[in-house]
């Protein structure tokens, strides 16, 4: 009877898939980030995000699953500007899931918050309960001017109207390397093999992204750095995201 | 380049491993008008549905020079990465480069061949067949070409770099006209002028940032724009965290906070126009405080002696306390590198400035160290591409000699002088004057749209072509561009348009220019190239066809074709006494009296757009600008101070009024700008070029007087005053920003809490 209660509890805990899985995890070191924004073109062309157009982002509907946050410190000329990439935290404890009605957004056994459109019903509820403001809504259907529909990536759904969708942590990606893992006859994916397109992209080599059950992983090291720490952690959504803050001289 | 062994080229390029050069033979199927009864029962040999090839290229969305790899996926192109083997990109790449593939698949490309119906500028055109229009030009330019007259042909492009530059010169050679002229609004001419004066060769050096403790930048955005952002930027990661326990200082002095002034530990707005004189109040401290032991440092002391601190303190608003405090930093570091760029070198005083930085690279010992200034030998080839661009000067002459009547033809390819240069050089009016005006480009941007015939030219990811970085890495470089693509429409690579030209002239041209294609011509000349490096090693004399085929493979799939530790810079000399010399008071002048134009003109390229050429991008114009978050527009920053004092609220629309001219556009409040000055970002007010740019926000450019930097002939184009007219309306300014402070959210960590 106790395995049984130990096993429930074992099975219900956050993070339960510790020992058997992949925990997927970024740390982003602010101390490296320049605001450049090649991570969110990278994220729009790699993720098939739609051109909004003006009206849309005058009505705050534009969709971008990785965006630059500023924020000024101090009046001029003693002014410092602060960067910060924000994209879903992907966090143990999402409060996005719990809220779900038809379990659309749900956890997957490698940590990642994961949604599913084909059961999305659209009362955007999980948007309200997101702190980080990293869901976005298809208002509409969104088209591209011809030909621009050339470059959209086969890997990827295109998105219809009346679903949330946010970032995935570029899963079609983590897919195909573990595809090529079992193809290679490996039971588990080498550290560097999956890279999302923003941390492909990041010139100043900012963000790291990889697996911190392995503690070799660079993720696990750059984790531990003493500048760690997660945005609005004081909320208790334990995200996968551990920021490194800058330094100030 | 010096001496390289076969075994060696191929040491190199080896690395790359990706892709192959059959993603052109896929393509094919999916051009328009072409349509398979049974399609793909003999697939191409890389297609297989499902998986995705990559090839690399050259990036063309900015004069860098990164490797890119682009993903093809069923022949079309649906990624853009950097090219890790790359030296340049490493792997890496800005918004910019990856949003070429707007480029390419842009609704707004010129898709056929076109002549103009109605008045020039309307934007009336009817489509012509490739076989009439060419003829009709060859015809003309023939005609002149016999009548002693080819010098009335003129030829005027972008930044183009590589053997497709030395194919345009060839031509205009043959023809018999010396008017080939190239204008970039961003080349960095008055860098190279100082440079010539400082380290006696025109070149830009590898700025090793990388290796740095100690960055002073005056006014170059190394970051976001200037010469070569990737490489900057993964130099500057490496220069905070890349080194244990090391982490290097940077600090920018600029009137108006640029990426690269949010990045910097210390930012200082010195008073617009006065970067130069901050340099030597900064030298004068260097050596007064014996940080320089030359033996001769008496002629430094000398001539720096009237930029003592306290003086230069009093025109700069830099307290003199943070001038020598500065000074020991830059001195007391054990690799510090200065470097020159943005408005700095934008003054009516540039190459002065940028001497007097150079000269703090000197007095520190910088020049030729790892973290400082390391020379490039002179590049692989077409050294001379740099000398043809014209600035404002030359810009004026082409101006001058339209009007005069004196130009027949103009050929014009991938320039666009009619938005990237001031009002007042009147270039659109001076066009009305040439009987024949022939555009060669991918849009209808507003120089294409006063053109006669529009010739369309492939995009770059369509076309063959080589290129050489500049500046270089250190180490002789090139790479090699390829389509990765099939060509979507009815166009041409502009070098198979101008061998066609070449063939139908007649005279000496169709002969010495025989080759069919850009292909054909890129490939010999890469030949060449191989057979003169490969012929210096003696042991290895007898190269055969097998061994270039192999290499041009080789380099095909890498992308690239250089080595590390190649020997660098040998023909550079610093001459101290050349820079002793040339110490002048580097302080701008600018158009308008202070009285009138009580503000200072702050035009800034931004990340985005560059001198305008991204605009046409949707992806760019939906992407938030980096330091305001503010999309598809224009605007105009200030200080909260002088917006105060003004009463001038966010979206008050203003007229920016200087002695060129006036833009209206709203205003924004922007806390890390100098009192005093109007920053405006470049990039926006296209009349034409597409849908997503056209009629959007304002051009600062076009304000801007016509001011030379009289040692380089560039444009000045930070050397403008303007006043602030309230016109009482309001526009909206669309921003994704919400709160811009943290309210003691503690969002950017604990310990950086920005409340």
């Amino acid at each position: 009877m106790s395995t049984i209660v130990e096993k429930f509890r074992q099975y219900t805990k956050p993070g339960y898939y510790d020992k058997f899985d992949y925990h997927w995890t970024m740390t982003i070191d602010l101390d490296r980030c320049t605001g450049c924004e090649a991570c969110v073109v990278a994220c729009q062309a790699e993720n098939n995000l739609p051109i909004v157009g003006e009206e849309r982002f005058a009505q705050s509907r534009e969709i971008k699953w990785i965006r630059i946050e500023r924020y000024w410190e101090g009046e001029y000329p003693n002014i410092k500007m602060g960067f910060i990439p924000m994209l879903c935290q992907h966090c143990d404890d999402a409060p996005c899931e719990t809220a779900c009605p038809v379990y659309a957004t749900y956890h997957n056994q490698d940590g990642l918050n994961t949604q599913i459109y084909n059961r999305c019903i659209g009362t955007r509820t999980c948007a309200v309960y997101c702190p980080y403001e990293v869901r976005f809504f298809n208002w509409f259907t969104y088209t591209w001017d011809e030909p621009l529909e050339q470059q959209l990536n086969p890997d990827v759904t295109v998105r219809e109207k009346g679903v949330m969708e946010k970032c995935t942590f570029c899963i079609q990606r983590i897919r195909i390397a573990k595809d090529n893992a079992k193809d290679d006859g490996r039971r588990r994916v080498r550290d560097g093999e999956v890279v999302p397109a923003c941390v492909q992209s990041c010139p100043t080599e900012a963000l790291v992204f990889g697996n911190s059950n392995d503690p070799e992983a660079k993720v696990s090291k750059m984790m531990n750095n003493p500048r760690g720490y997660k945005v609005l952690e004081e909320l208790n959504t334990t995200p996968s995201i551990v920021y490194l803050t800058k330094v100030h001289s | 380049m010096s001496k390289i062994s076969r075994r060696d080229l191929l040491q190199y390029i080896g690395a790359g491993g990706i892709g192959a050069v059959g993603g052109v033979l896929y393509g094919k199927s999916v051009q328009r008008n072409v349509e398979f009864l049974i399609p793909q029962v003999i697939p191409p040999e890389d297609y297989s549905p499902g998986v995705a090839s990559w090839y690399n290229t050259v990036c063309n969305q900015c004069s860098a020079g990164c490797g890119i790899s682009v993903r093809i996926r069923e022949g079309k192109a649906t990624k853009i990465e950097g090219n890790p083997v790359h030296p340049v990109s490493q792997g890496r790449l800005c918004a910019r480069g990856q949003a070429g593939l707007n480029v390419l698949y842009n609704p707004d490309r010129v898709r056929a061949p076109m002549q103009n119906a109605a008045q020039r500028g309307s934007g009336n055109y009817t489509e012509i067949s490739w076989d009439e229009v060419l003829t009709t030009i060859a015809s003309r330019i023939g005609r002149l070409r016999i009548d002693g007259n080819a010098g009335r042909v003129r030829l005027l492009t972008g930044r183009v770099r590589g053997h497709l530059d030395e194919l345009f010169a060839q031509f205009m050679e043959l023809l018999g006209s010396d008017h080939y002229q190239q204008y970039d609004f961003t080349y960095p001419a008055a860098i190279r002028a100082a440079n010539r004066i400082s380290f006696g060769v025109e070149q830009m050096p590898y700025y090793d940032i990388k290796h740095a403790d100690y960055l002073l930048s005056f006014g170059a955005d190394y970051l976001g724009t200037w010469l070569s952002p990737v490489h900057h930027s993964l130099a500057y990661g490496h220069l905070r965290q890349g080194r244990p326990g090391q982490r290097g200082k940077t600090v920018q002095i600029e009137p108006r906070m640029s990426l690269s002034g949010a990045a910097a530990d210390e930012w200082i707005a010195a008073q617009p126009g006065t970067e130069g004189l901050l340099a030597l109040g900064i030298a004068h401290a260097l050596v007064n405080e014996g940080f320089y032991l030359g033996s001769d440092r008496d002629e430094w002391s000398n001539a720096l002696q009237a930029y003592s601190p306290s003086r230069v303190s009093a025109e700069t608003d830099v307290s003199e306390a943070s001038i020598i405090r500065l000074a020991r930093e830059f001195g007391e570091s054990k690799s510090s590198l200065a470097i020159a760029g943005g408005a700095t070198a934008a003054g009516t005083n540039a190459v002065a400035s940028v001497v007097a930085v150079n000269a703090l690279n000197y007095l520190a010992g910088n020049l030729g160290q790892r973290g400082g200034v390391i020379f490039n030998s002179a590049p692989a080839f077409s050294a001379t591409a740099g000398s043809r661009q014209a600035g404002l000067q030359g810009m004026l002459e082409l101006v001058e000699a339209m009007e005069a009547g004196d130009v027949e033809v103009l050929l014009v390819h991938d320039a666009n002088p009619v938005y990237a240069l001031p009002k007042n050089v009147r270039f659109r009016q001076a066009m009305e004057n040439v009987p024949l005006v022939v555009a060669l480009s991918s849009f209808l941007d507003e120089t294409t749209a006063m053109a006669d015939f529009i010739l369309p030219t492939s995009t770059y990811l369509e076309s063959w072509g080589d290129d050489v970085p500049d500046p270089g890495v250190g180490f002789p470089l090139a790479s090699i561009s390829q389509p990765v693509v099939a060509t979507l429409y009815d166009t041409l690579p502009v070098g198979d348009i101008v061998l066609s030209l070449a063939r139908q002239i007649g005279g000496e041209l169709p002969i010495r220019m025989h080759w069919r294609t850009t292909e054909a011509f890129i490939k010999e000349r890469w030949r060449e190239e191989y057979a003169q490096r490969t012929a210096e090693q003696d042991e290895q004399d007898e190269q055969d066809e097998q061994d270039f085929e192999a290499f041009w493979q080789a380099a095909l799939e890498a992308g690239v074709w250089g080595r590390p530790g190649d020997a660098a810079g040998e023909q550079a000399a610093p001459s101290s006494s050349s820079m002793i010399a040339s110490i002048a008071d580097p302080v701008s002048e600018f158009a308008g009296t202070e009285n009138d134009y009580p503000f200072v003109l702050h035009p800034f390229l931004t990340a985005t757009f560059l001198d305008g050429r991204g605009a046409n991008l949707p992806w760019l114009q939906e992407l938030p600008d980096p330091m305001t978050s503010v999309v598809y527009g224009s605007w105009a920053e200030l200080n909260p101070v002088t917006a105060d004092e003004l009463g001038i609220s966010e979206g008050d629309l203003l007229d920016i009024e200087s002695t060129a001219g006036s833009v209206r556009v709203p205003a924004l409040i922007f806390p890390a700008i100098r009192p005093g000055v109007v920053a405006m970002p470049i990039g926006q007010g296209h009349t034409g070029y597409g849908r997503y740019a056209k009629d959007r926000g304002v051009n600062p450019i076009h304000i801007v007087a016509t001011l030379l930097d009289d040692q380089s002939g560039d444009l000045a184009w930070a050397a403008t005053r303007v006043k602030i007219v309230r016109t009482g309306k309001r526009l909206r300014i669309i921003k994704t920003d919400g709160v811009s402070r943290t309210l003691g959210r503690q969002i950017l960590g604990p310990k950086n809490d920005h409340s």
